[in-house]
């Protein structure tokens, strides 16, 4: 009896929440606030009950407090049955562990450890001449139409064909993984599309195995090469495990940087006079604005956790083994950080936004984000500047639980010449290059580095 | 005055080298940030107070 009145005076402030229902994207910033308002970590019942933590302070803190929080998604059970980060845990998730980001230390740091070199701004600054050909090459096949759809001809393939150069796989297969990257995240569990769905994603794992054993033959540089040699916890991990961390870089890279750029474009259809604005003022401008839409849409909305040891953080107990959901986009529209959060603000200052996570698990492939979406949208407003996205046709996920994403968005523009060969071809060049120049390299650490430190 | 990256706290979201430059260096492997030097020339002052307030982890300390 003692028990259950502690239980319910820990729990004292219970909502209703559940981020999968279309109602919480419709009505996200009256959920936002009210809970804001009324109790920043809040429990919830639905879902197998968790907490949920909306306040940037109290978000802040949680995501910093590594001691308490795991991101374990114990799959054969060989630990505490952690459960990772999704809640709920989907059935097919079960299945496989989500790569390090649902591992704690010390191992999902000796994998960082081994990326970082790989996606360092100065790591990822050497792909931007890679990624304008790209982006010419999509703008390219549209231009002379006057018609594009910004999600399946633009931003669903540039990050797409990044990704797979910087892993070391055939950039032409980028086809092979769009349709399950997207798909298994829009599409709902009680779908009748599912089945379809999950056959491609195990279409991909069997890809992504086949990837890896190939690079372990004949080696080629790129993020697969260094976990083929990555030493974690002193050994070289099973291939099994191995997938799991290809389908995250896969998973990271693909929908997210999509997600971001076609809200970005839809917002700036919708807002011309800011658009030209943007495109002027780019020089001061652009830095901010990318942020400001991080915020402001944050692609990946939030993280689960599991509370690893009874705790008291931000003014709230903790008990072991309870699960925990951090809501990266609701803290982005706390009035308490952000003035005015509801608008979109472009030159927006102090844009503390959690959009990429924090503490140690913060999303490894930020600077990849940033870069592309900075070109896919400048040159989008350089060569089709006067475009007008079409409402009608324009597709929303239907719930922002994982991704909030877009299936489709087209718009209309006045017509211009292409400016050189068709995406085939130019993928074709592409290849070409990054086998010769080996453009997947790791950056090494150059002695002024070393004595800066 | 004085500015320090606590290397704890820094995981690299490296807003404050875009909003100081001259102030903040990026690790090359790691892209973590560190201070060009401690002292911060008079006319960066404005601009590295602004990176303290943009850093998300808050790890930029001013003093
Ligand atoms: S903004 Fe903060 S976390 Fe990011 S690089 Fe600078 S000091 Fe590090």
């Amino acid at each position: 009896m003692s028990e259950a009145n502690g239980n319910d005076d820990r729990k004292k402030h219970r909502v209703h929440f559940d981020r999968h229902t279309p109602e919480y994207r419709h009505e996200f910033e009256e959920i936002t606030h009210e809970l804001q308002a009324k109790c920043p970590i809040a429990w919830t019942d639905t879902h197998g009950g968790h907490w949920v933590a909306s306040g940037n302070r109290e978000v802040f803190e949680l995501a910093r407090s590594a001691e308490f929080l795991s991101n374990d998604h114990d799959v054969k059970g060989e630990r505490r049955g952690y459960k990772g980060i999704t809640i709920p845990t989907p059935p097919r998730a079960a299945e496989a562990q989500g790569g390090f980001l649902e591992m704690d230390p010390p191992a999902q740091r000796h994998y960082r450890q081994a990326l970082n070199p790989y996606l360092s701004p100065a790591a990822v600054a050497r792909w931007v001449p890679f990624v304008d050909e790209v982006v010419r090459a999509c703008l390219d096949e549209k231009i002379e139409e006057g018609r594009i759809d910004f999600v399946d001809d633009l931003a669903n393939i540039v990050p797409a064909v990044l990704t797979l150069a910087m892993m070391g796989i055939p950039l032409k297969d980028w086809t092979v993984y769009n349709e399950p990257a997207h798909a298994s995240v829009y599409t709902p569990p009680d779908s009748p599309d599912m089945p379809r769905v999950a056959e491609l994603s195990r279409n991909m794992g069997i890809s992504l195995y086949m990837a890896l054993q190939e690079i372990r033959r004949s080696p080629r540089p790129g993020l697969i090469d260094a976990l083929v040699r990555a030493e974690i916890d002193g050994e070289n991990p099973p291939d099994e495990e191995l997938v799991g961390v290809l389908a995250l870089l896969i998973g990271g890279g693909f929908d997210t940087t999509t997600a971001l750029t076609a809200h970005a474009l839809e917002w700036l259809s919708q807002n011309p006079t800011e658009r030209d604005r943007l495109s002027r003022e780019r020089s001061t401008l652009l830095d901010s604005a990318t942020e400001e839409f991080l915020r402001f849409y944050a692609p990946a909305p939030g993280d689960g956790r599991t509370i690893s040891a009874d705790c008291e953080i931000a003014g709230q107990r903790f008990e072991e083994g309870e699960r925990l959901w951090l809501s990266w986009a609701m803290a982005n529209r706390d009035p308490s950080v952000f003035p005015d959060p509801d608008r979109v603000d472009l030159a927006r200052k102090g844009n503390r936004h959690s959009s990429f996570g924090l503490g140690i698990h913060r999303c490894i492939g930020s600077n990849v984000a940033r870069t592309v979406f900075k070109r896919m949208v400048t040159a989008v407003l350089d060569r089709m500047p006067d475009y007008r996205c079409d409402a009608e046709g324009t597709v929303h996920y239907e719930t922002i639980g994982i991704i909030q994403g877009m299936r489709h968005l087209p718009a209309t523009f006045t017509p211009g010449e292409r400016l050189g060969p068709s995406l085939d071809e130019t993928l074709q060049t592409l290849q070409r290059a990054c086998d010769e120049q080996r453009l997947a390299e790791p950056v090494v650490r150059t002695a002024r580095a070393d004595t800066a430190r | 005055m004085k500015v320090r990256v606590d290397p704890e706290r820094c995981q690299g979201h490296t807003l404050c080298w875009m909003t100081a430059p001259k102030s903040f260096q990026l690790d090359e492997v790691d892209g973590h940030s560190s201070a060009v030097s401690e002292d911060v020339p008079a006319d960066q002052e404005e601009d590295v107070r602004e990176a303290a307030h943009s850093c998300p982890e808050r790890a930029i300390q001013i003093f």
